[in-house]
């Protein structure tokens, strides 16, 4: 019987039936494995396989059960308890019995010893000594007796051992699988490690390993949200733990509209694995958080710019970008088919899309490293006050780029019209030239080359045109400057120009809407075109005429466009009207009555009617401007 | 300016291991710092002598004693700190340059005590009797003018007492600031009057404490003593620091005396 | 018939005192059982249970040795014993019936040994008494005890050759342990046959042995958690208090 102590490879359970005497436990295992005649090696092994199997599919399938199940083993755990006590007071009653018995003979001979250990009842009904003994001869015992006892000890002889062996095989085979499980559990450990992923114990539970997949400078409740947990499964593999990640991809979708209609479409960040490999799940699981910052941070930079006209509403931020240009912006499952159409997408769609896209990743990125500046310099003094941390900067830079652009094209394409214009009118406007993004950065040693990159994006963007005029040594410049990120906010245009021989001509300084600096421009080039037919409006003088009688045709009132030639004859000064617009130039000749021709508007009087020319139109005149105006000075 | 603190003596030997885990508690790299601090006194200006005892006890009760305390009490150490690097430490000061005629690399570097910065920092006698567990002390700081302090400190009332340098690693935990700090000596025995015009190599410095061992200093500055709440706050973020650090080192609150700025 | 001599009662007198301690280690279990709910700590219900099998051992080896002895001593009552009014409690002091579930429990033991008893043959064995023969072969009582007088000592021999605990296998041993690389800052002692118990580092620890016992599942350390328990093989204190280094900090004097 002592033999059937076993080693203590034996889960809680079986620990609690060890005092039980084995007459239960082999009629259990008789009850439900049947004989042990069937019993070998491989229906254990492969009955250990199926419970092994069955435990798994169990634990996969409801997990409501496993409430349940804990109250069942609850109550059968008392119930074991209970037949414990029973066989266990049982052992002791008998036990008990034979103290007694043998404390009561010996009583007569050693009676103070013996008195010891006899239980109080029978002290008090037999006196010491009561019981007397004697040594007989007795008759040898039959031979069927010793046999019967014989085989009554072989056969529980043969039933322990292969209940020994039984349990050792057992043990045997639940050790090689734990092994094995804590082996590819390390093993697996240790391949997250060696990713480079950092892998310490939790906080909070120091006994289950975490890895840190999170972002050190992201804001507080993403920052701690960075940790998940690395459980074993019971077959060993790595599970990360479920508790803080979030289940599925997600990640920003960029969307710009235009005119209503879709035209370009970011993709997800990530690659969709179907491998499920921990550490895709590690990734995914990063990705995921750090697009959730970027989406929280993104309405939150949103809610600072509603003065823009950016909306948020149902977790889709609206930002009017420029002209006729939307960007849409939600976070969304990353395997989400889109259902949407592909004709509309255009190849500049989808290049806006996918550069905001990683604009607003990289900006965030570099907002972390902010985060980490700021945190490590000396802190201000404490006050009961709570510092806000401002709003990053993640798609105002990107928003601000597009409409600076969007003036650099408008400004571009305005130019383009109007120097045609004049070059139509065989009016040889010097090419400008221009500088997109022009500007400079003042470059601190200290910063790393990373963030002097994105610093770049972050200071208000220039541009700058610039040309020569008509008239000599005359120059212009437009200068756009896009503010988003500091006041004042928006785009203005500086608009200077030099004209020396016309002192008078004035730069027209800041102006901040198309309109504005489209006059602005429109009208320096009719002043230039003005000051350029009057200095050059007539033939070269014949070198036999004095110079000093030689009519030039003036620039009365050139703001007008307006040009005289002076006659002798009162009657006869004639006169030129320049108009000028984006796409047209046009020309009127006639003469007019009055002194010296300087009369406007009803003191005008023109004394013949006006010849139009006009430039630019499908009616173009062709000759050239000046040939023109060479032909009304004669 | 309040400022509460808490200190602790790093023998040498967990030096190295303290820098590791305070790296990794406040998730930063050491920032390490040098700093001339140079220790001025208050002197009493002739003719503003307290009045004398002994002459009638009722005078000396009353608005004299009052002025007397006043004035006592204004007297104190104050330091003036300057930031240095490394590489001043040896290097030859700047006016060098132009007295000697060898013909001195260029690019040889040197410091230049004209503009070296200051700060004038002043400490009061840290609070009596605060049943908080933390050392709490009134505090200003303000920048002086570069170069030579010795006018401006003098014209202040202060008299130059000695100076030494504070080397040491600085790390910023949410609002603490942790600086692991040890003062070097300079290696001469006479002291001088005013401060020096250059300074040795740092490797003839000595540590004041032979055994090599630190100081590691936790202070939270808060605008308004005055505010109970901000006060107590400050101290819980201190305390807080305390417990995660309770098994490394033992912060505690200084003796009030050792910090007792007064000029005696 | 005769008295039983000085001798006899001696043996009588180590019977008692074997089945006292039986008695006592039983009712110490029971009420251990008693007072602990669910369950007393597994180990201490698995060293109980280790203790009243080494006490059952014990009573029974000695009744096996003192067989002849037993076997021919008769007890009877004398006439000091009330019989008339306490003859219940005689009868079951004298009784040599078994209990009926003791009887039971000898009857399936007798139905499994008795000849060609229907499990021997399965024992799943690697022995080479089996190998070779025919899964319908029967031993034979003599292949029987002589199986059974190989199997204790070749398994003993065999649990003798493993190492049932300790920080390092076999293997790692005869590489030499200097050469495993544990990941751990602090020195894992060779500790060959010391008990497991006493290196544990967490209190708590004992609970999680429960399902993988001799295997240590202790984490790795990192992170923001610190191992502190590093000793210095010297460590030296400052030689100037705290105190005097900020009165030098504070009035650039020491004193």
């Amino acid at each position: 019987m002592a033999d059937s102590f076993t080693l203590p490879l034996r889960p809680l359970i079986e620990d609690r039936d060890r005092p039980d005497t084995l007459p239960a436990e082999i009629a259990q295992i008789n009850n439900q494995w049947g004989s042990f005649r069937d019993v070998n090696e491989e229906v254990l092994r492969t009955k250990i396989a199926e419970e092994y199997k069955d435990d798994l599919d169990e634990d996969e399938n409801n997990k409501n059960a496993s409430d349940l199940d804990s109250t069942e083993r609850l109550e059968q755990l008392y119930k074991r308890r209970k037949d414990i006590i029973d066989f266990a007071t049982q052992a002791h009653m008998e036990a008990m019995f034979a103290v007694d018995f043998i404390s009561l003979l010996l009583s007569k001979d050693t009676p103070r010893q013996a008195e010891t250990s006899m239980s109080p009842f029978l002290k008090q009904i037999a006196p010491l000594g009561s019981l007397n003994a004697e040594v007989v001869n007795p008759p040898p015992k039959p031979d069927s007796t010793t046999k019967d006892i014989s085989a009554v000890s072989r056969g529980w002889r043969i039933q322990n051992f292969n209940g020994a062996a039984n349990k050792l095989l057992q043990a045997a085979s639940r050790l090689e699988t734990e092994v094995a499980s804590e082996t590819r559990y390390w093993n697996e450990v240790l391949t997250v490690k060696e990713k480079g992923w950092k892998v310490s114990r939790l906080p909070r539970e120091k006994q289950a390993l975490g890895v840190q997949y999170g972002f050190l400078e992201a804001t507080p409740i993403f920052r701690d949200r960075g940790l998940a947990s690395l459980r074993r499964a019971e077959n060993g593999s790595l599970i990360l733990d479920k508790g803080l990640i979030p289940a599925k991809a997600r990640f920003v979708r960029v969307r710009v509209m235009q005119d209503g209609q879709l035209v370009g479409l970011s993709n997800s960040t990530t690659p969709t694995n179907d491998e499920e490999t921990i550490e895709s799940r590690i990734l995914q699981a990063r990705d995921t958080l750090y697009e959730e910052e970027l989406f929280h941070e993104l309405v939150r930079e949103a809610r600072a710019t509603a003065s823009y006209g950016v909306t948020t509403r149902r977790n889709l931020i609206r930002i009017p970008a420029s002209d006729n240009l939307e960007i849409l912006l939600d976070l969304v499952d990353a395997n989400e088919n889109d259902p949407q159409p592909d004709q509309d997408i255009s190849q500049n769609g989808t290049r806006i899309a996918e550069g905001l896209s990683h604009t607003i990743r990289i900006l965030l990125a570099y907002a972390h490293r902010q985060n980490l500046h700021r945190r490590t310099l000396l802190p201000l003094p404490l006050t009961p006050r709570k510092r806000t941390i401002p709003e990053h900067q993640l798609f105002r830079p990107a928003l601000a780029y597009i409409q600076h652009m969007s003036h650099v094209l408008w400004l571009q394409s305005f130019l383009k019209d109007i120097s045609g214009v004049l070059h139509s009118a065989a009016l040889d406007i010097p090419a400008y030239t221009k500088h997109v993004f022009s500007t400079r950065l003042t470059k601190t040693s200290s910063t790393p080359t990373a963030e002097a990159v994105v610093e770049r994006f972050l200071v208000p963007f220039e541009s700058t045109f610039s040309g020569k005029l008509l008239t000599p040594r005359g120059s212009f410049s437009i200068a756009i400057r896009t503010y988003l990120s500091s006041p004042p906010f928006g785009t203005n245009f500086e608009v200077s120009c030099t004209m020396p021989d016309y002192p008078d001509s004035k730069s027209p300084g800041r102006l901040s809407l198309r309109e504005e600096v489209e006059a602005a421009i429109t009208h320096l080039l009719l002043l230039d075109v003005v000051f350029t037919t009057s200095s050059n409006g007539l033939p070269p003088p014949k070198p036999e005429k004095d110079t000093k009688e030689n009519p030039v045709w003036e620039a009365v009132y050139p703001q007008h466009g307006e040009l005289v030639l002076s006659s002798s004859n009162p009657e006869k000064h004639k006169k030129i009207k320049i108009a000028l617009s984006r796409h047209e130039l046009s020309l009127q000749t006639y003469t007019v009555r009055c002194i010296d021709g300087s009369g406007r508007g009803h003191w005008e009087q023109p004394s013949q009617t006006p010849k139009h020319y006009t430039w630019g139109t499908p009616l173009a005149c062709h000759q050239s401007l000046m040939a023109v105006v060479r032909e009304a000075s004669s | 300016m309040h400022e509460v603190l808490l200190f602790a003596s790093v023998p040498a030997h967990q030096h190295y291991e303290l820098l590791q885990q305070l790296a990794g508690l406040t998730a930063m790299q050491p920032r390490h710092c040098l700093e001339r601090r140079l220790i001025f006194k208050a002197y009493r200006k002739p003719g503003l002598m307290a009045g004398r005892t002994g002459a009638s006890q009722d005078i000396q009760s009353g608005d004299l004693q009052r002025l007397n305390k006043m004035l006592n009490g204004s007297m104190y150490y104050t330091q003036v700190v300057g930031p240095v690097t490394e590489k001043d430490f040896g290097a030859a000061i700047d006016s060098d340059m132009h007295m000697d005629g060898t013909d001195e690399k260029p690019e040889a570097y040197r410091y230049d005590y004209e503009h070296q910065p200051w700060r004038l920092e002043f400490r009061d006698i840290p609070e009596a009797g605060t049943r908080s567990a933390v050392t709490s002390r009134q505090m200003s700081s303000s920048s002086l003018p570069s170069g030579d302090v010795m006018p401006v400190m003098s014209a202040w009332g202060y008299n130059f007492v000695n100076e030494h340098v504070v080397e040491g690693d600085l790390f910023v935990h949410n609002e603490i600031v942790i600086f692991l700090q040890r003062v070097l000596q300079y290696p001469t025995d006479q002291e001088p009057s005013q401060p020096r015009q250059q300074m040795p190599p740092l490797k003839d410095m000595m540590p004041l404490e032979k055994s090599g061992s630190y100081v590691l200093q936790a202070s939270i500055t808060v605008q308004d003593g005055s505010n109970q709440e901000t006060m107590k706050l400050a101290s819980q973020h201190l305390f807080g620091l305390r417990e995660q650090l309770k098994s490394v080192i033992r912060l505690e609150q200084a003796d009030r005396l050792s910090l007792d700025t007064r000029a005696k | 018939m005769s008295k039983p001599t000085q001798e006899q009662i001696k043996i009588l007198e180590q019977s008692r005192q074997r089945l006292v301690q039986l008695t006592r280690s039983l009712g110490s279990l029971i009420s251990s059982l008693h007072s602990s709910d669910p369950l007393p700590p597994w180990s201490s219900l698995q060293s109980q249970a280790s203790i009243i099998s080494n006490n059952l051992l014990s009573v029974s080896e000695q009744l096996s040795e003192q067989r002849d002895l037993f076997t021919s001593l008769v007890a009877y009552p004398s006439p000091e014993y009330p019989g008339r009014t306490q003859a219940p409690t005689l009868e079951q002091l004298l009784r040599t019936k078994l209990d009926p579930r003791v009887e039971d429990w000898v009857a399936r033991g007798r139905a499994a040994g008795s000849d060609n008893g229907p499990s021997q043959s399965t024992i799943p064995s690697p022995s080479r008494l089996v190998e070779a023969e025919s899964a319908d072969h029967k031993l034979s009582e003599a292949e029987l005890a002589q199986l059974w007088e190989w199997a204790p000592l070749e398994a003993n021999q065999e649990a003798r050759r493993r190492n049932w605990g300790g920080n390092y296998t076999l293997e790692e041993r005869e590489m030499g342990i200097e050469n495993v690389v544990t990941g751990l800052k602090r020195q894992l002692e060779d500790d060959l046959g010391s008990d497991e118990e006493s290196e544990e580092e967490d209190e708590d620890d004992g609970k999680e042995e429960m399902d993988i016992v001799g295997v240590h599942r202790k984490s790795v350390g990192g992170g923001l958690e610190f191992d502190i328990a590093v000793r210095h093989p010297h460590p030296v204190k400052p030689f100037v208090p705290l105190d005097d280094i900020l009165k030098y900090m504070t009035t650039g004097r020491l004193q």
